[in-house]
């Protein structure tokens, strides 16, 4: 028998107060892990979704974080639209690109989404899956492969869509052809968080709607099915989360008509007046390029080509998202004093749940105390019960932190585009679990102390 | 050998001063048996703790195996008493969560340790008394002769030298806790012990080899 063993059976023969303790415990280490949990796998998911994406091209509308969250992470909205020149003039490499020699150059265009999850369709061309690397590798395939629609069949499309477009604005009596959008086209390549979440596979199809499920205006584009072609490996990151079709299918969406070229109204007319503008294929929007200078000085050397350009920005991810993240870990100290403040909470309530039961103890402390036991004995007898309560508490909290990251996860990375991994137990919970007992034995000292004081004679002699 | 002289403990009630216990001089032979005796109030128990080291005289000189209890600390009594000591009591004071071996371990854990040898000692000792079956049983679900069984047992744990007993038949009946102290008698006989009985009950006084009155032992003014 072990003084351990008396501070066990004083815990469970005192079951419902200790249960309470012990809830209280639980709720403030689960708190209090949740938030580190949480903290810590947002950063290392964003800092780990950052591949890829050394360069973010979009419009000036925005800050360059809201351009890196909405098309590295999915978060929001679409900032606005930059001109297709743009992307041309990269590509080109003689005015713009030159000095950051990019590697690549990829066009973007989101705004439309698929089933209640609202996952995003993203309309880009193949280069998306033979030149886009993550860790010097391209995406890699689970199922299927990528479908086909090239830089050459985007500059194609536009130019015949932007001469359509103008003589349609401008009234003209012979108005070419409006590209169709051909059944290649019409081909989705799926996240893998997609396609398990939808249950899709090879040959599954997906209408885009505008807009969010149930809200005003939003639609279907059955016109625009896509049947899914390939599906990605998990890749931990928002790619998991989207949807890739050609950037041609994107354009040709029947009421994008408008939507599709970014015509600034020249100056004293009104926005209205810009819809009867002739238009060209420089004209037509993108939401952002993804480029890839050839080393860390290409950013910046884009963002101050491109700050002088009216309309566009370069916007560095990997500036900007660590920034964002020391914003996110204020706040998530901001939580954890909180934490550590129910935290002590908790640990009052352990002090009163043992000091209030000290009064009836006193003949069994006198009864040890007259078996041999010592003040520092009783101490310790007290102190380990404070100390198992804590102890017990901060694993279950622990344990419950895990679980509801299990449980909510989805819902979690629906809101943040954060995928919580329940299963990454850190080493700081276990120093938490630590700390929290000693916390916890702490909070014992003061019965502690009032237990050992105990008079021997007075309380033996009571029982006479 | 138990040795007291001019011992002298009194407790402040209020403005007065009340003398608890008042012992000129009282010695005590190894392995002799003796009942200390007297009214209720004349301090009987306050000797007994006096003598287990719990309280400490305001007076005078005790010494329990050549170990002048007065000049130790409290922790090192604590220690000495655990060690040399075996206390029964009047209401036996098991704990009510443990059960009875967890009792008689209880003594070891403050004594002189509860590891292997002390639980086959506990086990001995409950089977001597004819506990084997009810050592897994807590003390609510024994009889009042097992409790006392159970406690004189947790006092012969540590083997210790010095056994005190305070009213141990108390208000039981006397034929079947007489039994039972004939036994811890017995047993403290067969390990040579020391055995000091106090009680206020003549009977009770009878089974030791000698009978002190309190009353006797007081200073001379």
């Amino acid at each position: 028998m072990k003084l351990v063993a008396i501070s066990l059976r004083n815990v469970r023969i005192r079951v419902v107060s200790s249960l309470l303790t012990m809830v209280a415990i639980l709720v403030a280490t689960g708190l209090y892990a949740a938030i580190m949990l949480m903290a810590e796998q947002t950063r290392d998911r964003y800092e780990g979704s950052l591949a890829g994406y050394r360069s973010v091209i979009g419009p000036k509308d925005a800050s360059g974080l809201q351009l890196c969250l909405n098309t590295i992470f999915n978060v929001g909205d679409a900032p606005g639209l930059i001109k297709f020149r743009i992307y041309q003039e990269l590509r080109a490499g003689r005015t713009l690109g030159r000095r950051a020699q990019l590697l690549y150059t990829i066009p973007q265009a989101r705004g439309d989404g698929f089933s209640r999850f609202n996952f995003p369709v993203v309309g880009t061309t193949d280069e998306m899956f033979s030149l886009f690397q993550r860790d010097e590798r391209p995406l890699a395939f689970a199922a299927g492969g990528p479908w086909k629609f090239t830089h050459d069949e985007l500059v194609q499309l536009v130019t015949e869509l932007a001469a359509h477009e103008s003589a349609r604005r401008t009234g003209e009596t012979q108005v070419p052809p409006r590209p169709q959008l051909q059944d290649g086209w019409k081909q989705a390549v799926l996240g893998a968080r997609v396609a398990r979440q939808l249950g899709l596979g090879l040959g599954g199809e997906i209408v885009p709607s505008h807009g969010k499920p149930g809200e005003f205006g939003s639609h279907d584009h059955p016109e625009s099915a896509c049947r899914v072609v390939g599906v990605l490996q998990p890749t931990n990151s928002p790619i998991d989360s989207t949807i890739f079709v050609p950037l041609g299918t994107n354009l040709l969406i029947a009421d994008h008509a408008d939507g599709v070229f970014k015509v600034d109204p020249p100056p004293g007319k009104n926005p209205e007046d810009a819809r009867n503008l002739p238009v060209t294929a420089d004209d037509i929007g993108l939401t952002a390029i993804i480029a890839w200078p050839k080393d860390h000085v290409g950013p910046r050397i884009l963002r101050e080509e491109l700050s002088g350009k009216p309309g566009a920005q370069a916007a560095w991810p990997g500036d900007e998202i660590p920034k964002f993240l020391r914003q996110i870990g204020n706040v998530a100290d901001a939580l954890v004093i909180v934490a550590w403040l129910v935290l002590l909470v908790a640990a009052v309530s352990i002090t009163v749940a043992i000091y209030n039961t000290m009064n009836e103890r006193r003949r069994e402390i006198a009864i040890m105390r007259s078996l041999g036991a010592r003040r520092s004995q009783i101490t310790a007898i007290i102190l380990g019960e404070a100390a198992l309560l804590s102890c017990v508490g901060a694993v279950l909290g622990v344990a419950v932190c895990h679980l509801a990251a299990l449980l909510m996860r989805g819902t979690v990375e629906d809101m943040t585009g954060v995928y919580l991994d329940w299963t990454a137990f850190a080493p700081r919970e276990l120093y938490l679990v630590v700390a929290v007992t000693v916390l916890g034995a702490v909070a014992g000292l003061l019965p502690a102390v009032k237990g050992s004081m105990t008079q021997v004679a007075d309380n033996l002699a009571s029982n006479y | 050998m138990i040795e007291l002289r001019n011992v002298r403990k009194s407790y402040r009630q209020g403005d007065r001063e009340v003398v608890a216990c008042d012992v000129g001089e009282l010695l005590i032979r190894d392995g002799e048996q003796v009942a200390l005796v007297g009214r209720s109030g004349t301090g009987k128990t306050t000797l007994m703790h006096i003598i287990a080291g719990i309280l400490r005289p305001d007076l005078g000189e005790v010494r329990v195996r050549d170990t002048a209890l007065q000049q130790l600390g409290e922790a090192r009594r604590d220690r000495f008493r655990g060690q040399h000591i075996g206390m029964v009591y009047q209401t036996f004071n098991l704990l009510q969560p443990f059960t009875a071996l967890e009792n008689v371990l209880l003594g070891a854990l403050f004594g002189r340790g509860a590891g292997a040898a002390a639980k086959q000692r506990a086990t001995m000792l409950l089977d001597r008394t004819g506990l084997a079956e009810r050592m897994h049983h807590l003390p609510n679900q024994l009889s009042v002769g097992q409790v006392q069984r159970v406690a004189i047992c947790r006092a012969l744990v540590n083997d210790p030298e010095l056994i005190l007993m305070d009213e141990p038949l108390g208000n039981q009946d006397k034929q079947t806790g007489g039994q039972v102290i004939d036994l811890l008698l017995q047993l403290a006989k067969e390990g040579g012990k020391t055995v000091v009985m106090v009680t206020h009950d003549p009977e009770s006084a009878k089974r030791m080899q000698r009978t002190v009155d309190l009353a006797t032992l007081r200073r001379v003014a």
